[in-house]
């Protein structure tokens, strides 16, 4: 019987019986049960790398049986069984012929019902007719078959037929049948790339190519075990490789470290302040008896700025308020009752003053209120006169919505104001750190679970004490920079596919979404809730995640309902279907019910928008109920629970009412911070439709750009692209819903019509205005007001 | 049915289609099962064809699409090519991709 040989290159994304531990894989190999191998143990592993060689004595009608196993098990009753792949030999490989190689992927079997199964093995068969012909089980033959399997790996890209020939030539090309493709004559010269190769040759070994479910390519490296969207290159190194995936990284960090807020930069004084108050009082933020040091707790700073000064009040301090002085000679405030320094005098800011309907002044303890409304924020003129902001309907009124109303018309006009939201949104008693620490230990290489651990098991007001993060093994106390690198290192991890928690979006390949299907994971809702922690921690104590989320799940975070047009981020083609509904007459077009299909797991389910909804028809009177009806469904409905555990566990450290200021961009901004924005880079790789980049409306374009604050600039960002996050290679690798697309300005609409946006396609519709102040003017209008899409 | 005026009159040709969750929001995918010779479909069978991709509307029902198919069949794409090198032989030399055209007719789809 003739020798082949069997290189078992890797499984890869094996079952999960436990959640934390994972298993030990190894493999064991038969033909037709009998000439049974073993391969080494893969350690802690849901996707082991043996790449390991055996030869075998089999025929074309053997049968190759290969079951993986948990060695940490396989005592036990289901002697931890893994899943079981049948090959017959003869289906992949060509005895008759002189050299056969095959490199091959199946998924792995059950074994019985009882059992779940998932993940797929890598298999090499190799036959060598040179060696294999006559000696059955020769010595010999390991060593050429060694060489022959290794040698055609190595020597592929040269022997491949170029892609063009492969169909042009069909009749001598070789006789090569497509991993999975049937195995008859006809489809052997239908050529189909293996998943080990492109059109641009074979991948380096170990790399594999797969597509998502959204139909984009990505490769998987099993030498690393990781994933990415870029291609390999075949001349480059196993270190050139890691090397470059180290500066992506390194350039993903520094991006993230760059991030800021309005009113902080990474250097700012308060910040600094905050660091060295830190230092001296070893660790506690809020200033104790002895406040010689400076006495800024950061919150206190942003409320100074947000009242605009120092102003002295009048009459006795508070009870268990004591005024002290800086070193500089500068008054503050200390409160022994909360334990915390401000540079406002309590005098002034513990009486509203309410203007009534005889413009008499009425005086009223602000405690006796309680907070404001949801959505509200309080604010004072420049002359030190107390208004308040509705952001739920944007506007301003002078009465306190606590009280009742008079009538005053010279109140400040609605201003949409970021920096000054952020300052109120952290001068609430609310986001106040608690004195004492919260500390967090993690391992590096398992910050997901070790958080989840450390984070799941303190209460949400020890969360709330001085954050120390610690990684096991390394030195350096937390001021700052070592939680920012946990903060940075968890939100890829945590936001990582591979846990099925989240999924890119369809839109581009970087904006995240709840995986609808995470439910795999018996734990999944613990997760979530997890996540909203670790979210609501980066915004308490003003770390910023590294992770954008798709603009519908913003709107969520602020139980705003979900519109069509929400649907372009999450899903273009759909929502093009959906439009098209909505602009055409469908009557005796479509034939749909108040229904949807999911696909879960392969099994079809049906599920009602409505009550009742499988038996009523989608008529040209209803069809809005039902767009919107769907719209909902897609986006919430199906994410419902994972959604509510993950707002939970947000809402444990931020309180709803005070998110509820910001709009979904201003959120964006506040959970994953504001990047320094290169205007040139982006100029730079912008593409015009109907303009030229020398016509005169696109520099008045870039000139107001430039004017722009970088808050400004990321609301266009997110305007045209849905996303403020630039790729950390720059603009020149943006994404679109259908591959990279650059920024693109195209000449449409008239001078008076306001500028729209194509989010699919990162386009803005900017029309030919004839002067610089109506273009300043209609840009920022539609960038500051329009949240979501361009308005008609 | 390969068109009667165009090189692939007289052949049987296989479609696999495939109708997502999503459907009618989202275009069938349809692939070639048979071997075929033309500028815009592949050795896998992929067809290039816009009303499969972005320019699909739920109002395109299947048997539209396949009358696009077979005018596809008859009036190429060749400015838009999936193979470039079937587009280039088409655009400079068309006997000869009708005589290949034909000749894999021939072959796999007779």
């Amino acid at each position: 019987m003739p020798t082949i040989n069997v290189k078992l290159v890797a499984a890869e994304s094996l079952y999960k019986r436990d959640v934390f531990r994972q298993p030990d894989p190894f493999a064991v190999i038969t033909v037709d049960g009998s000439q049974t191998k073993t391969t080494k143990t893969a350690k802690k592993t849901l996707n082991p790398y043996w790449n390991e060689l055996f030869s075998l004595n089999a025929n074309e009608d053997s049968i190759l049986v290969i079951q993986v196993f948990d060695q940490k098990k396989f005592k036990k009753k289901d002697q931890g069984f893994l899943g079981v792949v049948n090959v017959r030999i003869g289906d992949v490989i060509h005895m008759s012929l002189q050299n056969s190689e095959e490199t091959i992927t199946r998924d792995l079997k059950k074994l019985n019902e009882h059992l779940a199964v998932s993940g797929r093995v890598i298999i090499v068969l190799s036959y060598n007719l040179a060696s294999g012909t006559g000696t059955a089980a020769s010595a010999s033959a390991p060593v050429a078959g060694a060489t022959a399997a290794g040698a055609s790996i190595a020597a592929a890209p040269a022997s491949m037929p170029p892609a063009a020939n492969g169909t042009a030539q069909p009749l001598d090309a070789p006789p090569a049948p497509g991993v999975d493709a049937p195995s008859n004559g006809d489809s052997l010269a239908n050529r189909q790339y293996s998943s080990f190769e492109d059109q641009y040759g074979r991948l380096p070994p170990g790399w594999e190519r797969r597509t998502d479910n959204f139909g984009r390519t990505y490769y998987v490296d099993h030498n690393s075990r990781s994933t990415t969207w870029q291609r390999p290159m075949a001349d480059q190194s196993e270190t050139e490789r890691g090397q470059q995936r180290e500066n992506y990284t390194e350039a993903e960090r520094r991006q993230h470290r760059g991030r800021t807020l309005p009113g902080q930069t990474p250097q700012s004084p308060v910040l600094s302040a905050t660091n060295s108050t830190n230092n001296s009082n070893s660790g506690s933020v809020t200033v104790n008896s002895s406040g010689a040091n400076t006495p800024v707790s950061a919150a206190a700073a942003v409320s100074m700025a947000a009242s605009g000064g120092t102003t002295r009040g009048l009459g006795e301090l508070p009870s268990g308020w004591e005024q002290r002085f800086t070193p500089e000679g500068r008054p503050y405030f200390v409160d022994h009752n909360t334990r915390t320094t401000t540079w406002v005098d309590p005098r002034r800011q513990q009486y509203i003053r309410t203007f009534g309907p005889n413009t008499t002044i009425q005086q009223q303890p602000v405690s006796q209120l309680g907070p404001l409304p949801s959505g509200w924020e309080m604010r004072l003129t420049n002359t030190a006169r107390v208004y308040f902001v509705d952001h739920n309907t944007k506007t301003t009124t002078w009465d306190d919505p606590r009280l009742p109303s008079s009538l005053d018309q010279n109140v400040p006009q609605y201003k949409r104001d970021f920096r000054r939201k952020v300052i109120y949104f952290r001068s609430q008693p609310a986001l106040r750190i608690l004195p004492g620490q919260c500390h967090i230990k993690v391992r590096r290489d398992h910050i997901f679970e070790d958080s989840y651990q450390e984070i799941m098991r303190q209460t949400p007001d020890d969360l709330k004490k001085r954050l120390m993060i610690k990684f096991d093994g390394e030195e350096g106390l937390d001021y700052g920079g070592v939680s920012r690198e946990f903060f940075f290192l968890l939100s890829h991890d945590m936001f990582n596919p591979f846990y099925c928690l989240f999924e890119y979006s369809s839109h581009d390949n970087y904006t995240l979404q709840i995986n609808p299907n995470s439910g795999i994971n018996p734990e999944h809702l613990n997760y979530f809730k997890f996540i909203g922690r670790v979210v609501g921690l980066g915004v308490f104590h003003r770390r910023f995640l590294d992770a954008f989320f798709v603009g519908a799940l913003y709107k969520m975070m602020l139980h705003k309902k979900v519109v069509l047009q929400d649907m372009e981020g999450v899903d273009a083609e759909f929502y093009r279907s959906l439009q098209w509904i909505i602009d055409n007459d469908i009557t005796d077009v479509l034939d749909l019910t108040f229904s949807a299909e999911d696909d879960q797991f392969g099994q079809i389910v049906e599920v009602d928008l409505k009550p009742g909804g499988r038996d009523i028809e989608v008529t040209q009177d209803n069809k809005h109920e039902y767009v919107e009806l769907i719209c909902e469904w897609k986006i919430h409905r199906r994410i419902e629970e994972q959604f509510k555990a993950f707002i939970d566990g947000f809402n444990e450290l931020i309180p709803q009412e005070l998110v509820n200021v910001f709009d979904e961009r201003e959120l964006e901004l506040l959970i994953g911070g504001l990047s320094e924005i290169d205007v040139e880079d982006w100029k730079k790789h912008t593409d015009y439709r109907g303009y030229q980049e020398s016509d005169q409306v696109i520099q008045w374009f870039w000139q107001c750009i430039k004017e722009w604050d970088s808050e400004q600039k990321a609301r266009l960002l997110q305007f045209t692209t849905g996303t403020s996050r630039i790729p950390v290679n720059g603009f020149k690798d943006l994404q679109g819903s259908d591959g990279p697309r650059r920024f693109t300005i195209e000449k449409a609409g008239e001078p008076q019509q306001l500028p729209k946006s194509h989010t699919c396609f990162n386009r803005v519709d900017l029309p030919p205005y004839t002067s610089y102040e109506s273009m300043k003017q209609k840009l920022t209008l539609a960038v500051e007001e329009t949240v979501g899409f361009g308005q008609e | 049915m390969g068109p009667a005026d165009s090189p692939y009159a007289g052949g049987v040709f296989f479609l696999s289609i495939h109708f997502p969750t999503d459907y009618p929001f989202k275009p069938p995918k349809i692939n070639f099962t048979t071997k075929i010779y033309h500028p815009n479909i592949n050795g896998t069978g992929s067809i290039c064809l816009d009303i499969l991709k972005d320019q699909w509307s739920p109002a395109l029902t299947i048997s539209k699409v396949l009358l696009s198919i077979c005018s596809l069949l008859t009036d190429a794409n060749p400015d838009d090519p999936l193979v470039p090198e079937i587009a280039h032989v088409y655009k400079l030399d068309r006997p000869k991709y009708e005589a290949t055209a034909r000749e894999w007719t021939k072959k796999y789809a007779v």
